[in-house]
């Protein structure tokens, strides 16, 4: 027992029937502790992960994230059980002023260390990258020209669309200060306030913006995508339950971005075609002065008419001001 | 060094940061608009508001900006404010007095009249002493022609309703030269100005709701929605809803 208890230089260390004790209790712990996190993660909590199921979309990250959770469970209960047992178990003594054993390095346990974490996080990034092309990663913005389409070919028609006919419903989305605009191309191009959506359908955004950079984020739809004046983000969505959803802003965008939000609905499809018809009709007036739907708008370029050209308003961004005349900001 | 100046290098290094952070604030932010409160003048279920739009707001040390002004209901004067309160569950007749000139929408969406009775506003243009009929209107095309000069939008209502323009190149060149545009010059209240009249009911429960300006009015700055546009008492304001 005497060279159990000190080292060469004099400094005790711990007996290693002590030792073998330490790490069997900490393996036998952290295993049965890691079976029970991981069931509640994935049984209890993952039902309950953001951003819910309201779309294939989302339902996909939220499985991505229990997965993710599941997985990290193991991790996190590892370094909390080693620092409490640490803590609780091997603290310096009152009046053991000795210095600690010297550690020289252990090849197995680095190399272990080393091969299990590049291993777990080379699997999440495999995992992340199909997930990416698989529904999840298409509910974000991917510019105007999407890599991840959810298996969607390109919109047959952008001029008409009917339910289940494998031809994309677009809706464009506006950001501008302060308030979403939406945009249906294939309903005569109407653009109104209102968000509505077929339920089970796949949905097609493209978002743009009229002035700085905001951000669309329908969060339990699983889509984010930014607007960018003058570019086209395209992200992709296929609601699966009927019902209200939010979208706020999610890019500070000014005094009232935090006002800046709208509550959408997904609707069946009867009622969606019910209402896309109202809607046209509703806003005839308006449609009609419209500029022809593109994927982007350029307000500085107006067909100003005579009077305002008259008056120099042939702009409507805002620019048409003497850059000296009123005040500088 | 010794703790108790220790103690009090602290304690000014952390009144001057809060100091520092209240100045930032104040200087900032600055004095709120005063509210104009009409919930004690609504009458039988509803109540009178006016509102005016100006090309300059010369009661401020901001003479250049644009602005809109409310009449208080106790003096009859126009306050610079944008902010005002009225009650839940009743119907707000609103006037609006547009001194300003045209400006194109940079979406012309917003062209259209919506959550207000009818889906229409009345308009009626003053100038030389003239004032026409009433018309009802539900859509301006600003680009094509020079008739709208701002909105007022309630967005979380649904309510959005452009403020028509004097029409005319020699009127938009004959604008109030002041700010409120009160007096009986042509300089002032007498300058070519437009009329414009609606109603909404306000909401059954509390609230605030803010409304702002489409038109990117704000000159000189990025985009035109700077200075007037992103300050409360200029182009946007809260409409407080008392239960």
């Amino acid at each position: 027992m005497a060279a159990d208890a000190s080292s060469a230089a004099g400094a005790p260390v711990r007996p290693s029937w002590r030792r073998d004790r330490d790490t069997v209790w900490l393996l036998t712990l952290w295993i049965v502790l890691s079976i029970i996190g991981c069931l509640l993660v994935a049984l209890v909590w993952g039902p309950h992960m953001p951003p819910g199921r309201a779309s294939v979309q989302a339902a996909s990250q939220a499985t991505d994230i229990t997965v993710l959770g599941t997985i990290a469970a193991p991790v996190v209960i590892g370094v909390l059980l080693y620092f409490g047992w640490a803590l609780a178990f091997w603290r310096q003594k009152p009046g053991d002023e000795t210095d600690a054993i010297p550690l020289h390095g252990n090849v197995k346990v680095q190399a272990t260390w080393i091969v299990g974490t590049s291993a777990i996080v080379l699997a999440l990034a495999v995992y992340g990258t199909v997930e990416l092309i698989s529904p999840a990663g298409a509910g974000g913005g991917q510019g105007p020209q999407p890599i991840f389409r959810n298996g969607l070919p390109p919109a047959a028609s952008t001029t008409s669309w009917s339910p289940n006919s494998n031809n994309i419903l677009q809706v464009q989305v506006i950001g501008q200060q302060w308030a979403w605009t939406f945009r249906y191309p294939q309903f005569g191009g109407f653009e109104t306030t209102q968000l509505a959506l077929p339920v089970n359908q796949p949905v097609q955004f493209n978002v743009t913006s009229l002035d700085v950079i905001h951000s669309f984020w329908a969060y339990t739809l699983g889509v984010k995508a930014d607007a960018n004046p003058g570019v086209n983000n395209v992200a992709y969505t296929t609601p699966t339950k009927v019902g209200d959803f939010q979208v706020r802003c999610d890019e500070l965008c000014g005094i009232w971005h935090g006002a800046m939000y709208d509550t959408g609905v997904v609707m069946s499809d009867s009622n969606f075609m019910a209402w896309t018809k109202a809607t046209a009709v509703q806003l005839a007036s308006v449609t009609k002065i419209l500029p022809p739907y593109a994927l982007t708008y350029d307000p500085t370029n107006i067909p100003a008419g005579a009077i305002n050209q008259a008056l120099g308003l042939t702009s409507a961004g805002g620019g048409y001001y003497n850059p000296a005349d009123p005040e500088q900001p | 060094m010794s703790l108790p100046a220790r103690v009090a290098t602290l304690v000014v290094a952390f009144l001057a940061v809060v100091a520092g952070v209240l100045w930032v604030v104040f200087d900032i932010i600055g004095p709120q608009p005063t509210v104009e409160n009409y919930s004690a003048y609504a009458k039988n279920g509803a109540v009178d508001i006016t509102l005016m739009t100006t090309p300059e707001t010369t009661v401020t040390n901001k003479p250049d900006w644009v602005s809109y002004f409310i009449k208080n209901p106790a003096t009859g004067q126009f306050d610079h404010t944008t902010y005002f309160e009225v009650p839940a569950n009743t119907k707000v007749n609103v006037t609006i007095l547009g001194y300003d000139g045209c400006t194109p929408l940079r979406n012309p969406v917003w062209g259209r009249v919506t959550g207000v009775a009818g889906d229409v506003e009345n308009v009626s243009y003053f100038n030389k002493g003239q004032t026409t009929p009433a018309q009802p209107v539900s859509t301006f095309d600003s680009w094509a022609n020079c008739s709208v000069q701002h909105t007022f939008a309630i967005p979380n209502l649904g309510i959005n309703v452009p403020v028509a323009s004097p029409p005319t190149v020699d009127e938009n060149n004959n604008l109030c030269a002041t700010g409120p545009c009160v007096g009986n010059d042509d300089d002032t209240g007498n300058a070519p100005h437009s009329v414009v009249t609606f109603s909404f009911t306000t909401p059954k429960t509390a609230g605030t709701f803010r409304w702002q300006c489409f038109v990117p009015c704000g000159g000189g700055y990025v985009d035109g929605n700077g200075g007037p546009m992103g300050t409360p008492g200029y182009m946007m304001g809260q409409m407080e809803v008392q239960a």
